[in-house]
């Protein structure tokens, strides 16, 4: 029987290796895409069935994917991909429903000047599809369920420990769980509905919202006024997403209590921001991930004569940015176009290295 | 008539590239969805017209559906080639991100493979235009095109020989990059041509099993029919690619470079031997689009990787730029660009004309 399904398995890669010779799996895949746009050979698409407004700046996309999904773990985020003026972009929204929901939810909010959660609010419909990316990230609810938990959430922090949440009413888990979650008013409260029913229904869920507007309690995270909402804080198993002051200090106050064990977090990656270009790149520090190398740039010159003078050796061809044989991807970091000036700091952009100056530490896809 | 160019010193090359610059920085921040809507509509009308032209071949019967099939098969090979696979592989929508539109990872129906490609043409014609023995595009090393290159009594068939070229253009094509030539010239030793060639060898083969087996085989006892559907729509593909392309490089008022002119050739000065190596082919929006906007070889040449669909409205401020620089704008009908070309080549294979600062002739 083994030997049956290795061969099955060697049967199907060098067909689709020949299927690529003859360009037969190119043409598949437009035909797929012509009758139902939310079909693909490999691509992980889904189509949007419900958008639901949760609050005044965040919105719920209930999305149907394809065959390629194969489910999540709560807690974790996945790479939503859109077309905005022609050009891809992709961003990392944490799931906000439990794995056994039969559809994916991802719930954004709406960030001031930014480009990608500004669009899926004003644009993004039911029946449209998107692109997204496997499910990945450690902030996940251990295999066997602790006893005593806690969810500390703030702003739209809460989506990730919604989704755990949620799992947990599903496989009535819910044993002795505290939910405190931070907001600037009630009508701010993602979910706030649904946090509501919850507690009146799980006897084991006690449910702590600190609303911003709420003159007799503290604003924000304060240590002390937590420490007397949730005494036994340091006993739970504490997963907390929010704000970057609230998880800095939350951070803090576990470290102090030597907690920090039993505190998982997780960080939204920061909003894509515009650094000041530098002026000069004396030791800018170029970080080659497929060689496992790092690179010291000095001096002027393009990335590509940075990165010769160091002793790489890139793949290139015309060195006058024409014929991009040098295209590589950029991680991250700031770089400067020698040809339109322009400077970038997007993540996970296509650089052509002959024309690109570093104009803060990068990380290469080299 | 085309003037000649007038020679720019380096200011004032320089000054006529910082205007091409202009002009290529106003386009690329104006590009956007409609750009990709084009590019995604060629595609939608290659895979279609491909599609008609199998199911015409495979399983009609009688001449005509075998001439509109093959129109139709040969119709989506010419749009793959040129105005998809060309453009697509110059890099012309690496800026949508799009995985299927990647320059470095696209490959085409074509015997020459992608990474042949990108090196000879993207790179080293892109970027030596015209420079003779630098540019292994001028008459592809065994054809005289330029009263520049050395007549020998060789020549004297390249009207035959172009002609074969045209009728097996791809084999020409993906053959260009294996620099057989430098066998003779002891350049390259058999095993290392045997190396190269590996992958234009394995590329070719299943190119070969595709058209002339894997197909024919799936349409039973039409086999033979289409057989010979896809062989005349690779011929018919061959003879246009063939065409286009000599037109765009080989007219009269074409000009080549000798390598030490073009020694620290400012940014400027590669613009204005890009200008003055190419040449346009007038018409209407099918032809630019059938020829993969190689009608608009000069626009082509000046800015290689912005989407071609653009060079018929940037053509106009071209122009208008190579006027008051006094630069000739090399354009014509097709019928006249096509039979300056055979000129020359019946011309040239015969020794002369001279050429001034040439001692050889």
């Amino acid at each position: 029987m083994v030997s049956m399904s290795k061969m099955g398995a060697v049967w199907r890669s060098a067909g689709s290796a020949v299927a690529e010779r003859l360009f037969l799996d190119r043409q598949a895949e437009f035909w797929m895409g012509e009758l139902d746009p939310v079909r693909s050979l490999g691509e992980l698409r889904a189509r949007v069935v419900e958008v639901i407004e949760e609050t005044e700046d965040t919105r719920t996309f209930v999305l149907r994917p394809n065959a390629a999904w194969r489910g999540h773990r709560a807690g974790q985020y996945t790479s939503v991909e859109l077309e905005i003026d022609g050009v891809r972009v992709r961003r990392c929204y944490s799931i906000s429903s439990a794995p056994g929901d039969a559809l994916v939810s991802v719930t954004v909010k709406r960030v001031p000047d930014g480009r990608v959660s500004t669009w899926l609010h004003e644009n993004v419909q039911a029946g449209q599809v998107l692109r997204l990316g496997a499910p990945s990230g450690d902030f996940v609810l251990g295999s066997q369920t602790p006893g005593k938990l806690l969810l500390l959430s703030g702003g739209s922090g809460i989506t990730p420990v919604m989704s755990m949440l949620r799992d947990l009413a599903m496989s009535e888990g819910i044993v002795d769980l505290v939910f405190v979650h931070h907001a600037r008013s009630g009508a701010d409260v993602i979910f706030g509905e649904e946090l509501a029913d919850l507690a009146a229904r799980h006897p084991g869920l006690r449910l702590v919202l600190c609303l911003d507007d709420d003159t007799s309690t503290p604003r924000g995270f304060d240590e002390a006024h937590f420490a007397e909402l949730v005494p036994d804080f340091a006993e739970r198993s504490t997963f907390l997403c929010g704000p970057k002051p609230l998880m800095d200090r939350a951070e803090r106050l576990w470290e102090s209590v030597g907690a920090s064990e039993r505190l998982q977090l997780e960080r939204f990656t920061p909003a894509l921001r515009l650094l000041p270009p530098v002026d000069s790149v004396d030791g800018v520090e170029v970080r080659l991930r497929r060689l496992d190398r790092t690179v010291v740039a000095k001096g002027q010159g393009s990335l590509l004569e940075q990165l010769e003078r160091a002793g790489e050796r890139p793949a290139h061809g015309c060195r006058i940015g024409i014929c991009h044989s040098c295209k590589c991807r950029k991680q991250s970091g700031t770089v400067r176009n020698l040809v339109t000036g322009e400077v970038s700091s997007e993540p996970d952009e296509e650089i052509q290295l002959c024309i690109s100056m570093p104009c803060s530490d990068l990380e290469l896809d080299l | 008539m085309n003037i000649q160019s007038k020679n720019l010193t380096r200011e004032q090359a320089d000054a006529f590239g910082r205007e091409l610059d202009t002009l290529r920085q106003e386009v690329v921040a104006d590009l956007g969805e409609r750009d990709l809507e084009h590019i995604r509509q060629v595609i939608r009308t290659a895979n279609r017209s491909e599609a008609a032209g199998r199911v015409l071949l495979h399983f009609g019967l009688g001449p005509v559906s075998f001439v509109l099939g093959t129109s139709a098969l040969g119709l989506s090979k010419i749009l793959e080639n040129m105005e998809i696979g060309h453009n697509i592989m110059h890099g012309q929508y690496d800026w949508t991100r799009d995985p299927a539109l990647d320059s470095q990872r696209y490959e085409w129906d074509n015997v020459c493979t992608g990474d042949d490609w990108r090196h000879s043409h993207n790179f080293e014609h892109h970027t030596f235009t015209n420079i003779l023995g630098k540019d292994r595009d001028v008459g592809y090393g065994f054809l005289r095109v330029t009263p520049e290159q050395g007549w020998t009594p060789v020549h004297v068939t390249q009207p035959i020989v172009a002609a074969l070229l045209a009728l097996f253009f791809q084999w020409g094509v993906g053959a260009h990059d294996l620099r057989i030539d430098e066998l003779f010239s002891g350049k390259q030793t058999p095993a290392q041509l045997g190396k190269r060639a590996r992958p234009f060898i394995t590329k070719a083969a299943w190119q070969l099993f595709k058209d002339y087996a894997f197909f024919p085989a799936l349409a039973l006892v039409n086999a033979p029919r289409v057989f010979l559907g896809n062989l005349l729509a690779n011929g018919t593909r061959n003879l246009w690619t063939f065409a286009v392309i000599f037109c765009g490089h080989f007219p009269e008022g074409v000009r080549v470079y000798d390598q030490a002119e073009t020694e620290n050739e400012t940014r400027g000065q590669w613009y204005v031997r890009q200008l003055n190596g190419s040449a346009n082919i007038e018409g209407n929006r099918w032809l630019h689009v059938l020829t993969g906007h190689l009608s608009h070889q000069i626009e082509h040449h000046l800015f290689p990787d912005i989407p071609a669909a653009r060079y018929p409205e940037m053509a106009p401020r071209v122009r208008e730029i190579c006027e008051r620089y006094e630069q000739a704008y090399n354009t014509g009908s097709f019928r006249r660009q096509l039979s300056s070309v055979i000129g020359r080549i019946l011309r040239l294979s015969l020794p002369g004309p001279m050429v001034a600062g040439l001692a050889h002739e």
